[in-house]
């Protein structure tokens, strides 16, 4: 088991107006498992996702990712789980305007601690394994939008994480690129020398199709784990 | 239109117009809410207003301060009379002291111009507002005939002579006038305006009760001086003259029987008057007061003063029959209108047509109004354009720095709503609404900061004007109200609100016709920067900066001589340097990161970092910063420079002037100890002091010429305030030391004529302030021959006469002109009254002295070959064509036109045979024994009587015997001078100077030990300001001195000059103040704005595993970077800027060194006040990085997750 989440809860606001968003949510997520996490706008599916990668903290329940427990502190005092052990990535790819690809990832690399040298070698590696290794030198403005995409998952995969958090991946992209994104996903779990696992939040039913496995987050809780309970569907319900 | 149209339209309007309230109060909600982004906006127009509120309102108090200071020394306005002279019989007129009261009080109670209004009785009347007409010279004043005091003999008539009147304006009268006046001089407006004049420790201006019980009486200070009175001193009687007719000489003037009981004087202006002789008696001194300059010679200056109470009536009712009565006027000169001459003039001819209009009390008395501040307001007027245009020129930077804040300010919050008006847009929302919206906000937040700014502003002017140096601040004492009228205030409005609501305007507008999918974009393409255009201002700016240091460097034309370019580039040099600088250099401000990066990055500092460094620097914003930081740094740099410089410049003036810190001209020649004992007679026995002289005579080089050479005294430097600019070399003390003994230097002047090194005689290079020494080959050893005279007087039975040097010495000083040594060959003289002028050794060779007064004068060795004296007065006078054989002669009278002149007792002191007749012209000439000249001229050549003045030393022909003894001196040069503190610096230039060890090995210790002289200067150490103010005036009062100096009142004559330019100070003090203030706030300000632009990124770093502190490293580097290399990027730029600067301080210094008739002008020296512009950068960097850590320490509290969802 790589990731553990018991009975993780949220709420935001206070007194009256205070919302419940998560629950108790449970779930797990095996080594080289690609995960869709799928539920209705408001469901809670960004905030598990932050709280996962460490941007958000929970009011209440535990997060075991590999050996490292946390879960209930703020951003601050989980930085190493942003730098070792989640990669994230955007909707929006959120790279760094006037940085190259290459520095882009780099840079990731160096704020961990990595040396510059090996730093740069890593991300040429990483930007290779996504495709890039002829835009390199490129600036976020320069590329496309699945490429800039394409970059962000380098960034994510150049050290040494083993989960990446994906939130509507593909949600800019058109649907060749998004297919290429999807593609890279899969290889990047495949891949047994380096394995990884990947959690991502999509409406895209398509997206979700493609993964080894999908959950619905309904009323703050996760309620089904396989596609069909995950679309409301009920047993002998049409397959699509 | 139909008809329902319209209606709708109407309804249409109504219905806004009732929403108006509610748009406001919307307005100001949104304001509210969006007060991070409005805060540039806010800054910038509150900067705006403040700076632009304060030069305008400066100028309205500058004005003010400018002629109250400048009319300080008038004491009356204006002098109100009978329109008519009184007469029996005739009315308009009264003899009544009550009556003339009630009319003071109707002036005033009818004029909101008059303070206050006094009853005097003293000079006639004019009874005409033309300043040309005959009566400014036939009306007199109550010249004093006799003082008497049983217990001082010294109240002779000689006391009452006061000739210098007759320069000051109309010949009406030569003599001390005495003044009778009422409570109103005592205790009103007036007594405030004299008080202080009274000299410390000589009695006080009493009230009016004292003056009347104790019949007071206040004498100026030169009376009390030559009568040797003291306050306290009781005296018998004051008799003065009454004029009660008068007729022109040419009509025959007055009969004696016509007088009968009074005395007939003829005076100069060709009238005749018949006075009466008025007798007060039992006065007691009150006080001496210090003299005002001659000026308005409308009433006679510094007369004896006394109340009229004092007078009997029978007495004050002659007076008043007789016309010797007027009202003094005193006008609210606060009220007066300094915005140009017209409008001063209008309002003064205002008030003089009303007061001439009116019929005051029942007794129906008509007036008429006698202006006498008019002419000084319209000179000053003149004076002060040019003030105020060198003042407003100064102040450009800092109007632009605030203008250019507030663009930016608008710019970027304007940048953050665009996209908020594009999804306005998307959602239905009409352009006008949108525009409405943006502006109705943007006016409500200018107007709020631009009425703080001018509100602080107001507040502040007062103090800016009460600058006495840069950064140094000291109440005038001067009434001033620097409020704006409304058109200036409508002006301060139009510029800052005005320039927000268009420029808001035209960007909202531009946001409005933008694609909306453009407008939503986050990011914005940003303008391309005319980079060539920068340049290009840069360039032209340097051009002129180089110049103007090429000039201070080698003191030549620098690099272009042309008249027009140099004017050109003089003015508009450092504006185009500024902003072509700023330009240009912010762009390489902000390239600071990747220079950290350089420097930096493989330290543990910025080793995990450094690559986040790469990326910054291109952002519009951070740019931006970069230019402000230039701007605001480059202005303090400027201000502080240039104040501090003109700070120096004005003590270096006053140390030039007064030398030490008292000066002191002795009635008589004493030597050192005499002149401390005086000192310490008056003020103290244990005052601490020490005194110096610089003597001086004269020596003459290898080709004959003589030259006036300086002896510098060993110990001068204890003493005299010595600059750097004086000796050669840049170390007083140094230069000093080597021209103790065998050396000397040279003025400019002298340095050409000698052909020595330093003349730039030979090119630019050869000039320069550099100590030569022995071994440079710009020194040379040069021969001087001293020509030591010696007079011996033979003793006769009776004891002997005193020393002849002393005699002609004392008989120098009385001569009222020194004109000796001076140039004024070929100058039109004609007409000129030298009266008893010391010409000895002037050229006067060629000159027109058709007609013009020699009478008396010494003429010891004057050329006056050639020159035109045909119908001149030389009776009396002395003449020598040298004063001993060794002397080569000069031509004398050789080829002078005497024809017609009067020679009568025309005393020669021939030694070298020349002859009178057969050099001159006497065609007509009296001759000097008093015959008219026939053919051959006058027989018996010179008067060999000598005149009384110096007749001890001719007494027995042969008692005389003078020998001449040259003594070679070789002395090695050692470079320029400029000046000497407390030395006349006209002489200078074509002077020597040499130390006291030389002067000793020629005159002889004896002689050198008790030299004589009559100016010595003082150091007190233990007594400064007010305290040496007071010692100086008192030491002027005594009788063994003739006048004084001081530093304090010298250097207080210059120091609201900032360097010799008035107001000065306050604005640099003021650019400095304000600038820092901009670099502090904006500093905050943009910084918060760039923050907030850049959150998403520093979101980005920490979701991609950057720890806080590595943020905080990350931003503090990068902003710190390009903050600090702007900083010292625009200390660079403002030093720039103040040498391009200086060549405008120079010349406008220059003219108003000219104006102001200062002989020594101190060279702009830029002085480095490295200590304040490190407080000042430091503050900023401080500000900077708390500013960074707030705003930083915000950012990153702020929700992770929406910041990225870019919620």
């Amino acid at each position: 088991m790589m990731l553990r989440i018991e009975s993780l809860t949220k709420a935001f606001g206070s007194g009256a107006n205070k919302l419940h968003v998560l629950k108790g949510v449970d779930m797990t997520i095996e080594e080289g498992e690609m995960v869709a996490l799928m539920g209705p706008s408001g469901s809670g599916k960004s905030t598990l996702l932050n709280i996962i990668g460490g941007l958000l903290a929970a009011d209440g329940g535990s997060i075991a990712l590999d050996d490292r427990t946390y879960g209930l502190k703020g951003p601050a005092s989980v930085v190493d789980v942003r730098r070792n052990h989640v990669g994230w990535i955007f909707q929006d790819f959120h790279l760094i305007d006037g940085l190259s690809a290459i520095d882009n990832v780099a840079f990731a690399l160096e704020v961990a601690g990595v040396s510059s040298k090996e730093a740069e070698q890593r991300a040429i590696e990483a930007l290779e394994r996504v495709g890039l290794g002829d835009r390199m030198q490129f600036v976020p403005e320069q590329l496309s939008g699945g490429q800039q995409q394409r970059v962000a998952i380098a960034r994510a995969i150049a050290g040494e994480r083993r989960l990446l958090l994906a939130d509507e991946p593909t949600g800019n992209l058109d649907i060749a690129s998004a297919a290429e994104v999807l593609d890279l996903f899969k290889s990047l779990c495949a891949d047994e020398s380096k394995s990884m696992s990947i959690l991502m939040v999509t409406h895209d039913p398509d997206l979700a199709s493609k993964a080894d496995r999908m959950l619905l987050l309904r009323d703050g809780q996760t309620v089904a784990s396989d596609i069909r309970s995950a679309w409301g569907l009920d047993e002998g319900g049409e397959e699509e | 239109m139909s008809d329902e149209g319209r209606m709708a339209r109407m309804k249409e309007r109504l219905a806004s117009l009732q929403d108006a309230p509610n748009a406001l109060r919307l307005a100001t909600q949104s304001a509210w809410r969006g007060r991070e982004r409005g805060l540039a906006v806010v800054a910038g127009v509150f900067l705006a207003s403040l700076v632009i509120t304060t030069v305008l309102s400066y100028g309205v108090g500058l004005s003010q301060i400018f002629f109250q200071e400048s009319l300080e020394t008038e004491v009356y306005d204006a002098k109100v009379e009978f329109r008519r002279a009184p007469a029996e019989g005739s009315s308009g007129w009264t003899n009544n002291t009550t009556v003339l009261q009630d009319v003071c009080g109707e002036l005033l109670d009818g004029f909101d111009e008059f303070e206050d209004c006094m009853i005097v009785l003293g000079r006639q009347g004019l009874h005409t507002t033309s300043f040309f007409s005959e009566e400014f010279a036939y009306a007199q004043p109550l010249e004093i005939l006799e003082v008497v005091d049983d217990t001082n003999l010294n109240w002779t008539s000689d006391v009452f002579e006061y000739p210098e009147l007759a320069d000051a304006g109309p010949p009406s009268s030569t003599v001390r006038a005495v003044r009778f006046i009422d409570d109103s001089g005592f205790d009103g407006v007036f007594a405030d305006r004299v008080k202080d004049t009274v000299i410390t420790g000589l009695g006080a201006w009493p009230n009016a009760s004292t003056a009347v019980d104790q019949r007071s009486i206040m004498l100026p200070a030169s009376v009390a001086s030559d009568a040797r009175a003291e306050v306290g001193d009781t005296l018998e009687s004051l008799t003065f003259a009454m004029v009660v007719d008068r007729n022109l000489a040419v009509e025959g003037g007055i009969p004696e029987a016509d007088c009968q009981g009074g005395d007939i004087k003829p005076s100069e202006n060709g009238m005749v008057y018949c006075r009466m002789l008025v007798t007060v008696n039992n006065l007691t001194v009150a006080g001496v007061y210090e003299e005002a300059p001659l000026a308005n010679p409308t009433i006679p200056a510094n007369a004896l003063i006394l109340h009229l109470d004092v007078l009997e009536e029978a007495q004050r009712q002659a007076l008043m029959n007789n016309d010797h009565v007027y009202l003094a006027m005193a006008v609210d000169r606060a009220a007066l209108p300094t915005s140009s001459t017209a409008d001063a003039a209008e309002w003064l001819d205002d008030v003089q047509r009303r007061v001439g209009q009116g019929n005051y009390t029942d007794a129906g008395i008509s007036l008429v109004y006698i202006d006498i501040i008019g002419g000084t307001i319209s000179f000053l007027n003149i004076f002060l354009g040019l003030i105020q245009t060198f003042d407003y020129i100064i102040m450009v930077p800092i109007v632009i720095l605030s203008l250019s804040v507030l663009v930016y300010g608008l710019v970027l919050s304007l940048e953050q709503r665009r996209r908020e008006i594009s999804i306005h847009r998307v959602i239905g929302a009409d352009a006008d609404r949108l525009q409405r919206m943006v502006l109705v906000e943007l006016g409500v937040m200018s107007l709020v900061a631009w009425l703080a700014g001018y509100v602080l502003a107001l507040a502040a002017v007062p103090g800016v004007l009460s600058a006495v140096g840069f950064m140094a601040f000291e109440p005038s004492g001067v009434n001033v109200n620097p409020a704006l009228g409304l058109a200036s205030t409508i002006v301060t409005a139009l510029a800052t609100i005005g320039l927000a609501l268009l420029f808001g305007r035209s960007r909202s507008r531009r946001f409005l016709e933008m694609e909306i999918e453009e407008g939503v974009r986050r990011t914005s393409e940003a303008a391309k920067p005319k980079t060539w255009l920068h340049a290009l201002c840069f360039g032209v700016g340097g051009i002129g900066t180089l110049d103007t240091w090429v000039e201070l460097q080698t003191g030549g034309d620098g690099l272009y001589s042309n008249f027009f370019l140099e004017g050109l580039l003089g003015i508009f040099g450092p504006f185009l340097l500024w902003i072509g600088g700023a330009l240009l250099l912010g762009r390489l401000g902000a390239l600071g990161p990747q220079l950290m990066q350089l420097l930096l990055g493989r330290t543990p500092l910025l080793k995990d970092v450094r690559r986040g460094l790469k990326g910054s620097g291109s952002t519009e914003s951070v740019n931006r910063l970069a230019v402000i930081m230039l701007l605001t740094l480059s202005i303090v740099t400027l201000a502080a420079v240039q104040g501090y410089t003109g700070t120096l410049v004005d003590e270096r003036t006053a140390d030039a002037q007064v030398g030490g810190d008292l000066q002191v001209n002795f009635e008589t020649p004493v030597n050192m100890s005499t002149s401390i004992e005086v000192l310490r007679d008056v003020g103290g026995q244990d005052l601490a002091v020490s005194a110096t002289t610089t003597p001086s005579l004269f020596l003459r080089s290898s080709d004959g010429d003589a030259y006036q050479t300086w002896i510098v005294m060993n110990g001068s430097e204890d003493v005299l305030r010595w600059g750097e600019q004086s000796l050669p070399g840049d170390d007083v003390g140094t230069s000093l030391g080597v021209l103790a003994n065998g050396t000397f230097s040279v003025g400019e002047d002298a340095a050409f004529s000698l052909d020595l090194w330093g003349s730039g005689r030979d090119g630019r290079s050869d000039r320069g302030d550099d100590l030569l020494e022995a071994d440079d080959d710009r020194s040379e050893v040069r021969r001087f021959t001293y020509e030591e005279v010696n007079i011996t007087v033979n003793t006769d039975d009776a004891g002997g006469l005193p020393d002849l040097n002393v005699l002609l010495e004392a008989y120098r000083v009385t001569l009222a002109l020194d004109l000796s040594y001076v140039d004024l060959s070929g100058s039109d003289l004609s007409e000129r009254d030298f009266g008893v002028t010391d010409l000895s050794r002037t050229n006067l060779s060629g000159a027109d002295l058709t007609g013009a007064n020699l009478s008396g004068a010494l003429m010891i060795g004057t050329d006056l070959s050639g020159a035109d004296l045909s119908g001149a007065d030389l009776s009396g006078a002395v003449w020598a064509p040298v004063l001993s054989p060794f002397e080569t002669p000069t031509p004398g009278f050789t080829g002078a036109n005497l024809s017609g002149a009067d020679l009568t007792g025309l005393f020669g002191l021939d030694l070298t045979g020349m002859d009178l007749n057969t050099t001159a012209d006497l065609t007509g000439a009296i001759c000097p024994d008093g015959v008219l000249a026939n053919e051959s001229g006058c027989a018996n050549g010179f008067s060999q009587i000598p005149p009384p003045a110096i007749a001890p030393l001719f007494i027995t022909p042969g008692a005389v015997n003078i020998t001449v003894i040259p003594h070679d001196l070789d002395l090695r040069y050692v470079g320029t001078h400029e000046f000497i503190p407390g030395v006349p610096a006209a002489t200078l230039p074509s002077s020597l100077i040499i130390g006291e060890g030389t002067w000793r090995g020629f005159i002889g210790d004896d002689v050198a030990d008790n030299h004589t002289a009559t100016t010595w200067t003082f150091a007190l150490p233990d007594v400064d300001g007010d305290d040496l103010k007071g010692l100086r005036a008192s030491i002027e009062a005594d009788a063994r001195v003739g006048s004084a100096s001081d530093w304090t009142t010298a250097h207080e004559a210059v120091e609201r000059n900032g360097g010799l330019i008035f107001g000065t100070q306050g604005l640099l003090s003021l650019q400095f103040v304000v600038a820092s203030l901009a670099a502090v706030a904006s500093s905050f300000v943009f910084l918060s704005l760039v923050l907030n632009q850049r959150q998403k990124e520093l979101a980005i770093l920490q979701a991609i595993g950057a720890a806080p502190g590595q943020i905080i490293r990350l931003v503090l580097f990068e902003i710190l970077s390009i903050v600090l290399m702007s900083m010292v990027l625009g200390v660079g730029l403002g030093i720039g800027l103040a040498l391009s600067f200086n060549g405008f301080f120079e010349v406008f210094g220059f003219i108003f060194q000219i104006f102001g008739g200062s002989s020594t002008t101190i060279t702009r020296t830029l002085v480095y006040p490295w200590g304040s512009l490190a407080l000042v950068s430091a503050s900023v960097f401080g500000a900077v990085v708390l500013a960074l850590l707030v705003t930083t320490r915000r950012t990153l509290a702020a929700d992770l997750a929406s910041v990225l969802k870019g919620e």
